[in-house]
């Protein structure tokens, strides 16, 4: 191919050269608006910057290709509706291309999100590193905000949250019955939206004055007047919300519309359910962060007064709405880890789940209950003083449901056949730390005793029991269960286990003494303090690189694995549901013909049942209870 | 309906097309609801939490801030605005217009419903635009100005961005594109045209007339 067909066809070559063309679009744009204006001079870098980081990414975006198919429909152009020329993958180049392949997808959205996992981990090691005694090591203090801003977006924004879309997206077509997402080429956009965003928050680091340094909850008024690397946030943020939202309104269509012959909703595993219900807080909450985020971007480029009280304007209005969707947020980064842990518990303790009903009536109950607590966020931001004993209340009741599920997981395992697998072993070490990092949770509900550590480590230790003990081991989990299913290769065993109790053990020196300093009174978000903490410190820093460094195990264990490891069977944990039901890894279309399901996806033990059977589509469907018995599922049809 | 593909290159023939194992299985139909029907309606579930965003900072502004509305010395030009939302609302029958058109093989009306409604939206945002000019103040003067700015120009961009499926809409309908079976394309840009009008109305009667 010759190099201007290169440019002009989509790929990266025509990605490259979007970049010039979207700079100078920003340059010219400016000029001429400022020109029209009459300021002085004509040519302004933070203007030009703002401008280029929104037209950059739609060009990167534009010119990978994501937008090809839709240019020659809408002008009416000839399309074929069901082109597969870009699905699946045959070379490990293929993942480099847009793809609409959902499994192509999941993958690249795993690798994705672990590349920024690592650069936001290795903004902890510094972080810590900077923490191991008192004084200034390493960083001043500027770069040191920065450091633990980007560190908690990319995790956020860029690790948990989409991490989780990615599994789902391998996943749950399969776990269904459906030969696809609903929307596969949406499904690639939300996708290639994501590197841009995580791109552009690292890239805040080489910004004027520095990377963002206001945090992930990037407060007004602070977040109005720092300098031009908030705004890196401000439109990274919505990028990432853009993905988010498009792939969410593609996981809750593709599970309303193409669920398998026989799958009711009461016959659907939980992990599905999990994204069903995560997918509709994402779609409801998420446009709350963007509005938080276009507030501030107007305030800081065009000059508005959202956040101005001297014109009128409000600035607790901003964390209202900005913990409007960051509360449900933290669900968003929890549900579907519940999902993965049903699986996993029920699965490799050869039981099925307890209380299957009341698992996914509690999952809605957290969705609902989840809108109705943003302000315990705000307990000392001087908000209405009524606000504050319902929204403890609210607070306090959200944890019953998350009870009832940990309950249901405990009494899955009651006399189980437990395999202690490395995904069990995860999903064991995710229900304690989850369940202590609820206690703490629940402790800071409690309004004087949030009165009291608000600001301090005590916040640190428990955002990082409930999203690390929490999420990110039911990711390591997830990943490791559906490993063979992916990759079509075992993992090493022994490495996995070695990774889990690293990771089990030092995850608790490293954030376990926080809870210590935090009560003390060590506040967070600076980069030094009193020597008085100075011996746990030291502990929490020496132990933190060891848990880093046990990620390392992990990584030397996917990559080998994934090259040389032992094949895999279909089915190697011997479970129910769909996607162990076909060649690891997948068949590219996933099914020659869509299985017809007869029963609930967790009967194990019970002699004879399935859960979905191929071929014979005319097979009688017995009606089969889901989980936990009752009455007959009422079906959906 | 649409031939043709083998010009773009790359893409499987018809033949090929419809050999039995290069395509996917049939996807089984688990709802009654179409695929884009609902996922236009969850966007604009989405779409209604952003107005909703932003109709908090009006309510803290104006209600929690307790603010003069408009601000002193400011005037809205409710009459002017009060025809505009006629216009735009008139515009959502023309779109329906359109669709009876795409489902009855009426081809003229296809045409001329989608294009009269362009036009009306099109009319819509010029007016608005015009009225920004002259309205007398700017987003940067104070808090009221910003709300004021903030709502109506989400509510325009939204405008702007249904008015753009309108005209892909148009495209395809003046190049003999929909039927009677498969219009899609004309419905589903039109049940976002409907979402920006009904959401004009409450903008209107929100920042206007209350």
């Amino acid at each position: 191919m010759t190099l201007g067909a290169k440019l002009r066809g989509p790929g990266w070559y025509r990605a490259a050269l979007s970049q010039p063309i979207s700079l100078a679009f920003s340059v010219g744009l400016v000029a001429a608006v400022r020109a029209l204006y009459g300021y002085d001079p004509v040519l302004d870098g933070n203007a030009i910057t703002t401008v280029a980081l929104i037209t950059m990414p739609i060009g990167f975006i534009v010119g990978i290709g994501c937008f090809d198919y839709w240019f020659r429909w809408a002008s009416g152009a000839p399309t074929v509706p069901e082109d597969h020329s870009g699905h699946g993958a045959k070379t490990w180049r293929d993942y480099f291309k847009v793809n609409t392949d959902h499994k192509v997808i999941g993958i690249q959205y795993i690798v994705t999100t672990f590349i920024f996992f690592i650069l936001g981990g290795l903004m902890a090691m510094v972080i810590r590193a900077e923490l191991a005694q008192p004084g200034t090591q390493f960083v001043d203090p500027n770069t040191y905000n920065g450091l633990f801003s980007v560190h908690a977006s990319l995790m956020i924004f860029l690790f948990i949250i989409p991490v989780f879309a990615g599994i789902a997206n391998y996943v749950i077509p399969l776990m269904i019955g459906a030969p696809d997402m609903a929307f596969p080429r949406l499904n690639a956009l939300s996708f290639w939206m994501l590197p841009t965003a995580g791109v552009m928050m690292v890239a805040s680091f080489f910004a004027d004055g520095g990377a963002f340094a206001t945090g992930w909850t990037a407060y007004a008024p602070i977040s109005t007047e720092t300098p031009i690397g908030q705004q890196f946030f401000t439109i990274g943020v919505q990028f990432a919300g853009a993905s988010s939202i498009a792939t969410a309104l593609n996981f809750l269509v593709t599970i309303i519309t193409m669920r398998a012959p026989g799958m009711t909703f009461w016959r659907m595993p939980l992990l599905v359910w999990a994204n069903f219900t995560t997918s509709l807080l994402v779609v409801i909450a998420t446009p709350f962060i963007a509005g938080s985020q276009f507030f501030v971007l107007l305030d800081r480029s065009l000059g508005t007064h959202f956040f101005d009280p001297a014109a009128g304007g409000d600035v607790l209005m901003y964390q209202h709405v900005f913990w409007f969707y960051s509360h449900p947020a933290v669900y968003i980064m929890m549900l579907p880890g519940f999902g993965i842990v049903s699986e996993i518990v029920s699965t490799h303790a050869r039981k099925p789940v307890f209380g299957y009903r009341m698992m996914a009536f509690s999952l809605v109950a957290i969705v609902i209950l989840g809108f109705t607590v943003w302000a315990h966020h705000m307990f000392v931001s001087g908000m209405f003083d009524w606000m504050r004993v319902p929204m403890m209340i609210t607070t306090m009741l959200i944890a019953v449901p998350t009870g009832i599920k940990i309950f249901s997981w405990l009494a899955t395992l009651w006399k189980g056949v437990i395999h202690l697998t490395t995904p069990m072993l995860f999903a064991l070490g995710f229900i304690t730390m989850f369940t202590l990092g609820g206690i703490s949770g629940i402790i800071l509900a409690v309004i004087p005793v949030v009165i009291h550590v608000s600001d301090t480590y005590f916040i640190v230790a428990h955002i990082h029991y409930v999203l690390f003990g929490g999420s990110v081991f039911t990711i390591f989990a997830g990943l490791y269960h559906w490993f063979p299913k992916m990759t079509g290769r075992m993992y090493d065993e022994k490495l996995g286990k070695l990774h889990f109790w690293l990771s089990f053990v030092f995850f608790n020196l490293t954030f376990g003494p926080m809870h210590f300093v935090g009560v003390d009174g060590m506040p967070r978000r600076v980069a030094d303090y009193a020597d008085q903490f100075a011996t746990w410190n030291a502990v929490i820093s020496v132990s933190s690189f060891i848990f880093g460094l046990s990620f390392l195990v992990f990584l030397y264990n996917m990559i080998t694995s994934w090259r040389q490891g032992p094949r895999a069977v279909a089915n190697p944990w011997r479970a129910h549901s769909i996607e162990w039901q076909v060649s690891s890894p997948p068949p590219i279309f996933n099914f020659d013909e869509i299985p017809t399901v007869v029963g609930g996806p967790y009967e194990y033990g019970v002699p004879g049942a399935v859960h979905a059977v191929f071929g014979d589509k005319k097979a009688p469907v017995k009606p089969a209870p889901a989980g936990g018995g009752g009455a007959p599922p009422p079906t959906t049809e | 309906m649409e031939s043709g593909a083998a010009a773009l290159g790359g893409v499987p023939t018809e033949h090929e097309h419809h050999h039995e194992h290069h395509g996917p299985p049939e996807a089984n139909q688990s709802s009654r609801v179409e695929a884009q029907f609902l996922g236009m309606l969850l966007f604009i579930i989405s779409e209604v939490m952003l107005f909703g965003a932003f109709f908090t900072a009006y309510f803290f502004v104006r209600v929690v801030g307790d603010a003069s509305w408009p601000a002193e010395g400011d005037h809205l030009p409710v009459a002017i605005a009060g025809v505009n939302t006629a216009i735009l609302i008139s515009s959502s029958f023309t779109m329906h217009w359109a669709l009876e058109g795409a489902r009855n093989e009426n081809r003229a009306a296809l045409r001329v419903g989608l294009l009269t409604t362009a036009l009306l939206g099109l009319t819509f945002l010029i007016i608005q635009i015009n009225e920004y000019v002259h309205i007398g103040f700017a987003p940067a003067d104070h808090a009221q100005g910003t709300i004021f700015y903030g709502l109506t120009g989400l509510h325009g961009a939204h405008v702007f961005v249904g008015l753009t499926l309108l005209t892909f809409a148009t495209i395809r309908a003046f190049r003999g594109h929909f039927t009677a079976k498969e219009h899609r394309g004309v419905e589903v840009p039109g049940i976002y045209w409907h979402f920006v009008d009904v959401m004009w109305i409450v903008v209107y009667a929100t920042i206007y007339i209350l």
